[in-house]
């Protein structure tokens, strides 16, 4: 019982914006910093007393009032997530930390501060390169943001709250780390949309009470009979994915989403920061930047990021592989152009899918998907 | 054993109905904006034509197309992908290469040993390079869609469709038109433009012959002899009619499943028993 409740927090955290959580955490008088991007340096919001929260546009059914500031060939994300804040729905935000993850993410800064009162709005610059010199610029970078925290929010952020906070933030990943290795049993405990849930959740609540309900979790899946009925195991690989539906139509099909490598899942969790580097704002420069498996917006590393997908295939005993992708992506168009040149080569069955950031075309995506799973049972017959 | 295949596509309704892995009939018509109607009125056509008095007389049906999941006789649905693949590969044995344009897609799909789907790639959620774009076509030019298909109809190459979309190619059309363009010339052009798009994707998922088209464009001449010269081969010319690929191949799924609860297994022709 006390695990449904769970599900249930979890599930509506990922499918609203403002969800009790955060409702509360205001109430109290706490403050929230927006962020776009998986690589924000989250740690140090939650070492400042803010509460981290990702960028979404749950909810958006149009990108109407964006559409002034963006164009019918950017991508759906920013659009929708700018449209639910010009729409008032981000409001409860003390402050937002934009990154030039991609030029189109990054534009929403631009637009943000013209358009919208949040009180505190800020941009980071994130290398593309990875390496010493890139370390040291992204720690750079991180001390100038913690300053500008300090000085607005009025904390000092000292290491030791920042060491704690990496403590807290490493423990969710390793529990999160822990749900998704139990599914790599022949009747995985939960659903990828589960998964998804369990994910987005995560970076929509404060941090020790996401922690000790995951925990729950995490101890209810270890005694859950499973999941057998599905005709094929898949991996999703690509990019701003938060939408568990999108998985749930996937899932329909019969095809179990066993794992993944996305901006809101295993990427988020799969390496700790290192917790014994001195300097523990440079602990999240190297984490961010190199230690953590990297998106395609990193220059010279997708041998890595293939390696990542290969070792995720062995320990999941993945069918097949659906590369996701945001239209208007050119960043994961040339990666899932080159992973499926790879994955052919090692006879892993691949299916590229465009989509939007809200869903739509679900005729074509049951298609394809169906056909998938149609042609990964004809291999095993 | 007396099994159909029913393909219900954006464009078309299509059946086939296979006794013992011989095609007793097949029939093809236009889509209502009711699928199971279609359907309904296809299927009747076609049990008729094979001498039939009922559906009841069918063991199995299999369903395939946007519309399959609105059958209430079909037994199952399969994608219109692993069914065109099964059809082509029954046809002609020796495709490796199934190139199927609908009403409102385009697919390439890249096939195996008895028909398996290897890969396969599908165009963008629009209607460029299908069945709408050539009758988008057919209006600018006021030819109706055997204008652009007849293979004396074929200009030289001087004219060049630039846009893929659909709205954007019409009115490029209508330009050369109002410029006094050769129709023919316009023609070539606009087969050339699809055969292009058609070509990459093909070579996305690697050209190994032969390479056959299917689906309602497969009656489009001239975009076959367009597709030859960019791929630098002969489109192979399948013995039945290719449009209804998709319906045979799910008829053939309907023989494996109905020979799987039957002691009969049919006499299907070589490959189409996976």
């Amino acid at each position: 019982m006390k695990a449904q409740k769970t599900w249930q927090t979890f599930g509506e955290a990922t499918r609203t914006i403002v969800n009790p959580a955060v409702e509360q955490w205001k109430q109290g008088g706490g403050k929230v910093v927006g962020f776009f991007c998986s690589s924000v340096p989250e740690e140090l919001f939650t070492a400042a007393g803010l509460l981290p929260f990702r960028m979404r546009g749950t909810g958006s059914t149009s990108t109407e009032l964006a559409d002034r500031y963006f164009t019918s060939i950017n991508c759906s994300f920013p659009r929708h997530t700018m449209n639910q804040a010009l729409l008032g729905e981000y409001d409860f935000l003390d402050g937002l930390v934009c990154i030039n993850s991609c030029d189109h993410v990054r534009r929403i800064y631009d637009n943000w501060i013209r358009a919208l009162g949040t009180p505190f709005v800020r941009v980071m610059s994130l290398p593309r390169k990875i390496g010493e010199p890139q370390i040291a610029y992204y720690t750079d970078e991180i001390n100038i943001l913690k300053k500008d925290l300090e000085a607005h929010f009025g904390v000092e952020i000292t290491d030791d709250k920042v060491r704690d906070a990496i403590k807290l933030h490493n423990e969710v990943r390793g529990l999160q780390k822990e749900l998704y290795q139990l599914r790599s049993a022949d009747k995985p405990p939960i659903t990828g949309s589960q998964a998804l849930d369990v994910m987005v959740a995560g970076t929509a609540m404060p941090k020790a009470a996401y922690r000790d309900l995951l925990a729950e979790v995490v101890e209810g899946a270890r005694e859950s009979e499973g999941v057998g009925d599905y005709r094929a195991r898949i991996m999703i690989v690509g990019g701003e994915l938060d939408d568990p539906s999108y998985v749930e139509v996937i899932e329909e099909q019969g095809g179990l989403v066993v794992t993944d490598s996305t901006c809101f899942g295993s990427r988020l969790m799969w390496v700790p920061i290192d917790e014994q580097e001195e300097d523990p704002i440079r602990a999240l420069a190297k984490y961010y930047l190199y230690d953590r498996p990297t998106c395609p917006r990193a220059f010279g590393d997708q041998p890595r990021r293939i390696e990542y997908i290969r070792d995720m295939v062995k320990e999941f005993k993945v069918d097949g592989i659906i590369g996701e992708r945001l239209l208007f992506c050119d960043m994961w168009l040339v990666e899932h152009f080159m992973t499926g040149i790879d994955l052919k080569a090692d006879d892993i069955p691949f299916l590229h899918l465009d989509r939007e950031y809200v869903m739509g075309g679900m005729g074509q995506l049951r298609t394809r998907v169906q056909a998938f799973i149609e042609a990964i049972e004809a291999r095993e017959a | 054993m007396i099994v159909a295949g029913l393909d219900i596509g954006s464009a078309t309704g299509k059946a086939v109905v296979l006794a013992d892995g011989e095609i007793l009939s097949s029939h093809v018509l236009q889509s209502t904006a009711n699928p199971r109607h279609t359907a309904d009125i296809v299927m009747t056509r076609a049990i008729e034509e094979a001498g039939l008095s009922s559906i009841d007389e069918l063991d199995y049906v299999v369903s395939t197309g946007y519309g399959r999941l609105q059958i209430p006789f079909a037994a199952e649905n399969l994608s219109e992908i692993t069914c065109h693949a099964k059809g082509a590969h029954w046809m002609d044995p020796s495709v490796r290469t199934v190139v199927d344009i609908g009403g409102q897609d385009c697919k390439v799909i890249s096939i195996g040993p008895g028909g398996r789907v290897l890969e396969f790639i599908m165009n963008d959620r629009c209607a460029a390079g299908t069945g709408r774009f050539f009758e988008s076509m057919a209006r600018a030019l006021c030819c109706g869609l055997d204008g652009i298909s007849l293979p004396e109809n074929q200009g030289d190459d001087s004219c060049t469709i630039s846009h893929q979309c659909t709205v954007f190619a019409e009115s490029e059309v209508v330009t050369l038109v109002n410029e006094g363009t050769d129709v023919r010339n316009i023609v070539a052009g606009i087969n050339r433009s699809v055969a292009t798009r058609v070509a990459s994707m093909v070579r996305r998922v690697g050209l190994v012959p032969e390479v056959a088209l299917t689906g309602g464009c497969s009656k489009n001449r001239g975009l076959a002899m367009a597709l030859e010269a960019k791929l630098n081969l002969e489109v192979k010319t399948l013995p039945n009619d290719p449009q209804i690929a998709g319906a045979l191949g799910a008829a053939l799924f309907a023989s494996e499943k109905a020979g799987a609860s039957s002691a009969d297994p049919g006499s299907l022709r070589e490959g189409a028993v996976g």
